[in-house]
């Protein structure tokens, strides 16, 4: 689809809804977009998806323009038609990352565009968002393989691999055990480094494999924050530079938490340091 | 040449698995999870080609980066999905993780056992190779948004 056509038809639009917004619809407006950037904001959507996304929403309803304002731990939003202004401001609660709710919300997005959707369906379909979850064992497998495979990639043979494999998947369902206690990330991430790590060094002590340090090294790779660094980047590459910031900040955070643990169960294995 | 063919049919597979455990973490959507292992599995490999042709893991991260992002594009515009769902997914096999380890432990044994040139040299080196392959992957991820599509949004 040609953005100049969306364009130019949501321009028309703009002119044919002109004078047809009270003020209390668009404070309804605005609170049904308000929460269309939170949810963005919460399952960690990068912040100029989340600036682009309100902005067309507002347009799609027939807004002037939305300007928002993005801290670490909030959003703030404005939503301007007819020189009068709507503000309002939400707070986040992190959920972790979670692409389906975000590709769900710009699906939303673009259903709004197209007029296909009106306020009311828009904000029934944000309340009740229902996006599938992957079964939590399955993803539990997966990931232990993407460790394993990543110690081949490091050159480990087949008995590194089926090491490491075991190890990270006992690691990633206590992960995923402590993440459904709703437990501190930082927590999470020291407990299940320290439990990969602990479990890896048996591969140390007895010599399994051909290069047995790879299976500690390997299975704590997924804790890598690899999500909040990209966006981390990304946001300041885009102009975001203190929520890059703050984002950069929680990244390093959680490796250090993982790298105490990785330390600390290398220090009761009795290894010495890990370089 | 069939030798690296090989090499490269191997690395790609593995990097194309690597990055579908993610893709299950992040609960990509079903539609998506296909199109981000093929896409890992092939910007691996063209930064695996690149660092077998004596390229810096830096700028080879970064043109793998940059070409992945931009293979996104019409992948992107036609199934309607915003792209950071895949391209993130697609670049976890690249992240420097080990690399990331290892400054934060040389951090935490330069200070148990003192301060050594050696092991200081090891974790500014670590270090700085964390950052820029970080930066050479985000640029890349961005070059498409922020040369192309300037103010437009893609999807």
């Amino acid at each position: 689809m040609d953005p100049n056509i969306t364009n130019q038809q949501t321009a028309n639009r703009n002119i044919a809804n002109q004078q047809s917004i009270s003020r209390d619809e668009q404070a309804a407006i605005t609170r049904v977009i308000a929460r269309a950037g939170q949810l963005l904001q919460a399952y960690n959507a990068e912040s100029r998806l989340i600036e682009q996304t309100t902005e067309r929403l507002g347009i799609a309803f027939g807004l002037d323009s939305v300007e928002i304002a993005l801290t670490s731990k909030a959003i703030i939003l404005t939503s301007r038609f007819n020189d009068h202004c709507v503000t309002t401001t939400r707070t986040m609660k992190a959920h972790g990352i979670d692409m389906g709710i975000v590709c769900e919300v710009q699906r939303i997005c673009i259903l709004a565009e197209k007029q296909i959707y009106g306020l009311e369906q828009i904000k029934l379909r944000l309340d009740n968002l229902a996006v599938p979850k992957y079964n939590a064992v399955t993803v539990a497998c997966f990931v232990a393989l993407s460790c394993a495979c990543f110690s081949h990639l490091f050159g480990g043979d087949s008995i590194v691999f089926i090491a490491t494999w075991f190890t990270s998947f006992v690691a990633m369902r206590i992960r995923q055990w402590l993440t459904q206690l709703h437990h501190n990330l930082l927590t999470v991430f020291f407990i299940t480094a320290f439990v990969a790590t602990f479990i890896g060094s048996f591969a140390t002590g007895f010599g399994w494999g051909n290069i047995p340090e790879l299976v500690m090294v390997t299975s704590v790779l997924q804790l890598v924050p690899g999500f909040p660094l990209i966006n981390a980047v990304s946001d300041m590459v885009k102009g975001h530079v203190t929520i890059g910031m703050a984002r950069w900040m929680t990244a390093t955070l959680l490796t250090l938490a993982s790298t105490l643990g990785i330390v600390l169960a290398m220090q009761l294995a009795q290894l010495g340091g890990w370089i | 040449m069939k030798e690296l063919l090989l090499m490269l049919v191997g690395d790609a597979f593995f990097a194309g698995i690597a990055a579908f455990g993610f893709a299950l973490l992040f609960n990509v959507p079903r539609q998506a999870l296909l199109a981000c292992v093929l896409f890992a599995a092939s910007a691996h490999a063209v930064r695996t080609l690149l660092l077998h042709m004596n390229v810096p893991i830096e700028w080879a991260s970064f043109i793998a980066a940059t070409l992945l992002g931009l293979a996104t594009v019409p992948w992107s515009r036609k199934v309607l999905i915003p792209r950071p769902v895949v391209t993130v997914a697609a670049i976890i096999p690249m992240i420097p993780g080990v690399y990331a380890y290892k400054t934060m432990t040389g951090l935490m044994t330069l200070h148990h056992q003192g301060y050594s040139l050696a092991l200081q040299q090891q974790v500014v080196e670590n270090g700085l190779l964390t950052l820029f392959i970080l930066t050479g992957l985000s640029f890349g991820l961005a070059i498409a948004p922020v040369l192309v599509y300037r103010n437009k949004p893609i999807v």
